[in-house]
């Protein structure tokens, strides 16, 4: 069977809208009499509110209201974030960095709300700004917030603790354990301790946030560009403390997000927005908006290392510090996720780590592609090299001696292996040509690795196959640009033996729509896969027993053929059949299905993880010398599919997620000046064009057979992020002995690195 | 105040009142409906709101309204006859050389200018031309190689 074929692009209707200008996304969705919101930011990192006068603005003919934190105070829970709640809907008494919103114009058209927004004056008194971890830290630091944090931790289990609120300034605290790290690491032969460092990036998702909502009586209604559904419907319920079935969302084709729009963002204040005005309202973050609205954390991570006589890793401890920015958003997530994968593929007798996420008045960091997997993995992959240039022995030969093997657990009690770590690394080395031996040239590698479908996860589906055997699968996937949708009627038409283009992908609504946990963390072809495969199943076992039912004979002597029944040498077409029993305008058999992975205390993340995304990453550079300038020649990354359903598109997810990852090695960086980010524009933050992508970059999709999907298959979105920085500073060590620490490997940092290197041999000839 | 222009628009006149402010996506979303031109930044700078002035890729988002009077602009609607997807829009779906979609219709249209002015660009040219046109989810190797691939079938085409 060729998948591949079967599941093409041109096959699949909504493919051809997006070529054509048909596609609908939220940022298209007009309704009668709508309205336009603007928000009004605060230019300052740290102020007090202390008051805001609105009176010039309301009297603008065209503004029809203006929302404050005034207007948060009937709302029953008026915060969110993921576990720890501390984002007010807008600012209340305070804002927490350039950026924060602090009023929200509703008019007639955009322009008017923005010029509604230029003239509310607000009454700051500037508090102290805590730009840097160093500073929220720093003995005396004033507090960013007073009160404790609300809510809790997402669910933990077995060797992970958390603390909230554990010291000023800091939200939250995961520390992850198993074994003896004390005395594995005194034990061990050598110990290297090692920091890293990594930068603070934006996801740039062309459709900017963009949502239109409003009211009927007690009920709202809103098209979204949120990439979870349900979580948003659940967090607008508990804010508003309305029922669930009161909040419908609409999901059509989101215009990119790369975790960007996940989890609730500005969606309840557009509801506030709009019940506040009495009519539908559409709001359209700008670029330079969406730049202030979430960052993937900046991180440091100190790494101490243990190995035996025969380069075997022991233990190790890590004491990582996330910066969090100003409010929670996913920091709970990111903090549990980088922490406990900071092992990376290998197997150890200890570890022992803790992940602290620090307040500082910035833009909140959050959900990003990938998340704690690219921080984790750019510095233990980085350590890796180091450490086996130190002991004098190839990188490669060092990884290979410590991966885990095929069914292995990566914790205790956690799932097994999914891939055979060892064939992805030969099959990247065997696409890495060795370059001809050259000054200035070098080689790098490194195996990135996180694990993907999230903690106990559940979907729900619902396959319909109506009389003529065309197939209509209902789930909550929505299509970010991974095909989500594609990949769910790819399961469906398998499982039931339709032909992939006899499949629609139902529009995702909230009240329609059976649920799941959102579009996120690499978990939709496998958990709503496993949901939508089981909804076919049931449907094919319905219409089986329909034709039994008919033909006088047991479903299991039936076979489905083409859009016949077999039974023994006899052929029975279904829609005949069907039709002549119904009648009328035909048939559905609607099947349902679901999945849940289980909670299970005694793993670490209190479930086990459904399965592993590694990404075997090779990078050939060319370093200048004179300039620090580095040119990256080669770049050939691999994620396992297990089971690859549209290889085109595998390898689409994989080289869009590396050349994020590459980009955030080289260039790509939100900076800070002073209290504000120095380059929150579109054309300042500089995204990857074209030509800016290595001469030879490629991709390769292994088929390892092992996933927990249907038919073995797995997610791969986010495994290309996570191993390239790390391949290209090993790369770049290898070139010219420049040994990075940091993101981006700026000509500045590779120059510094290089005067260190010189530096050293001095010292040592001494 | 509004000016009176006169343009085609996909192949069709269109005459009516702009104002002076009013830019090409604005108007071509707005008033006709044309919503395959996203826009992106809103600022000239990721190209998703490309449409085509007499052949050559212009950001609808930067081009004011009145600066096109006279001239023919081309959408993503307006590519292909019949139902039926231009060479370009055929190549970039049989590659696959989109995911979110969102820059698509831009890119599009910046290839289709480009293959109007060089029938068969290397590999740095394709780069270089679309230097215009930021995508953010493929890392760009399917869209150089939808653009092999049209130049390939407007070739045996012709």
């Amino acid at each position: 069977m060729s998948a591949v074929a079967s599941t093409s692009h041109e096959g699949f209707a909504e493919f051809r809208k997006k070529v054509t200008g048909g596609g609908v996304y939220a940022f298209d969705i007009c309704v009668d009499r709508m309205l336009h919101g603007k928000l009004l930011r605060s230019p300052h990192a740290h102020a007090r509110i202390r008051s805001i006068d609105l009176r010039a603005a309301l009297q603008i003919p065209g503004v029809v209201s203006i929302i404050t934190g005034e207007d948060l105070r009937d709302l029953p829970d008026p915060y969110y974030g993921v576990g720890l709640r501390d984002q007010p809907v807008i600012a209340m008494d305070r804002v927490r960095y350039a950026g924060d919103v602090v009023a929200a114009v509703t008019a007639v058209d955009e322009q008017t709300a923005f010029r509604a927004t230029q003239a509310i004056m607000v009454d700051y008194e500037p508090l102290p700004a805590l730009m840097s971890v160093a500073a929220a830290l720093a003995p005396g630091a004033p507090l960013i917030f007073e009160e404790p944090t609300r809510g809790g931790s997402p669910v933990l289990g077995a060797g992970s603790g958390f603390r909230i609120d554990p010291a000023p300034n800091v939200l939250y605290e995961y520390s992850f354990a198993y074994g003896d790290a004390d005395h594995w690491l005194g034990a061990a032969d050598q110990v290297f301790t090692d920091t890293f460092d990594i930068s603070r990036i934006n996801h740039y998702h062309l459709e900017p946030y963009v949502n239109v909502a409003w009211w009927s009586g007690s009920r709202v209604e809103m098209w979204s560009c949120n990439q979870d559904p349900f979580v948003l419907r659940a967090d607008i319920s508990r804010i508003f403390g309305m029922p669930v079935n009161d909040v419908r969302i609409h999901t059509p084709l989101i215009g990119g997000g790369f975790g960007g729009k996940s989890y609730c963002k500005m969606e309840p204040l557009l509801a506030l927005m709009a019940r506040k005005a009495g009519a539908p309202v559409r709001l359209a973050l700008s670029m330079d908006e969406s730049l202030l609205t979430l960052v993937k954390h900046p991180a440091s991570l100190t790494l101490t290392t243990g190995l035996d006589a025969h380069g075997r890793l022991l233990a190790r401890r890590a004491r990582i510090d996330l910066d969090g920015g100003a409010y929670c958003d996913a920091s709970t997530l990111v903090a549990i996720k980088t922490g406990f994968r900071i092992g990376g593929p290998y197997a150890w007798k200890a570890i022992d780590s803790c992940a602290r996420v620090i307040r500082t008045t910035t833009v909140p960091s959050g959900s990003f592609r990938g998340f704690g997997g690219t921080q984790a993995s750019w510095a233990s992959e980085r350590q890796m090299d180091m450490i086996a240039r130190r002991r004098g022995e190839y990188p490669l030969a060092l990884r290979r001696r410590n991966l885990l093997k095929v069914g292995q657990p990566f914790a205790p009690n956690d799932s097994g292996m999914d891939c055979d770590l060892a064939a992805g690394l030969d099959q990247l080395v065997a696409q890495m040509p060795p370059a001809a031996r050259k000054s200035g040239r070098g080689m790098g590698f490194a195996i990135g690795i996180k694990d993907a479908g999230g903690t106990g996860n559940h979907a729900q589906a619902q396959v319909r196959l109506n009389q003529r055997g065309d197939v209509m699968v209902s789930a909550a996937a929505v299509d970010i640009g991974q095909g989500g949708p594609a990949a769910m009627c790819a399961i469906a038409t398998q499982a039931l033996g339709r032909p992939f283009g006899s499949a629609t992908y139902a529009a995702v609504d909230t009240e329609h729509t059976p649920p799941d946990n959102g579009t996120h963390v690499s978990c939709a072809t496998t958990i709503t896969g496993l949901a939508v495969e089981a909804a076919a199943l049931d449907a094919r076992a319905q219409l089986l027993a329909f034709g039994a039912a008919r033909l006088g004979c047991a479903a299991a002597d039936l076979e489905l053929e083409g859009w016949s029944l077999r039974h023994g040498a006899e052929l029975h077409p279904l829609e005949p059949m069907i039709r002549s029993y119904y009648g009328g305008v035909g048939w559905e058999f609607a099947g349902r299905g679901s999945f849940k992975e289980p909670y299970n205390p005694a793993t670490p993340m209190g479930a086990r993880n459904v399965s592993w995304m590694p990404c075997w990453s090779g990078a050939e550079v060319e370093v200048d010398g004179e300039t620090g300038q580095v040119a990256v020649l080669r770049l050939v990354v691999g994620a396992d599919a297990g089971r690859a359903l549209d290889l085109g598109a595998c390898h689409g997810q994989i080289e869009g997620a590396a050349a994020q990852a590459f980009a955030q090695a080289m260039f790509e960086e939100l900076r800070y000046q002073g209290e504000s980010p120095a380059n929150a524009t579109p054309l300042t933050y500089r995204v990857p064009r074209a030509a800016d992508m290595p001469a030879a970059f490629s991709s390769f999709v292994a088929e390892h057979g092992l996933g927990a999907g249907p038919g073995g298959l797995k997610g791969i979105g986010e495994a290309g992020m996570v191993g390239i920085a790390a391949a290209i500073a090993n790369a770049i060590e290898d070139a010219c002995g420049a040994s990075l620490t940091r993101i981006p490997f700026t000509p500045e940092r590779v120059l510094e690195a290089l005067d260190a290197q010189s530096s050293n041999i001095c010292a040592a000839s001494k | 105040m509004t000016i009176p222009v006169s343009l085609v628009i996909n192949g069709k006149t269109q005459a009516f009142d702009v104002g002076a402010h009013h830019v090409v996506a604005d108007v071509l979303r707005e008033r006709f409906g044309l919503t395959g031109c996203k826009v992106g930044c809103d600022q000239g700078v990721c190209g998703a709101c490309t449409v085509l002035v007499d052949g050559a890729p212009v950001t609808g988002c930067a081009t004011f309204m009145f600066a096109v009077d006279g001239r023919e602009v081309t959408t993503i609607e307006g590519l292909g006859l019949d139902g039926a997807l231009s060479p370009v829009q055929q190549a970039f779906l049989a590659a696959g050389a989109f995911q979110c979609g969102f820059c698509t219709a831009g890119m599009i249209l910046s290839v289709t200018a480009l293959l109007l002015r060089d029938r068969d660009p290397d590999e740095a040219t394709i780069r270089q031309w679309l230097a215009g046109n930021i995508c953010r989810c493929t890392g760009y190797n399917a869209i150089v190689e939808a653009v092999r691939r049209a130049a390939r079938q407007v070739a045996e085409a012709s």
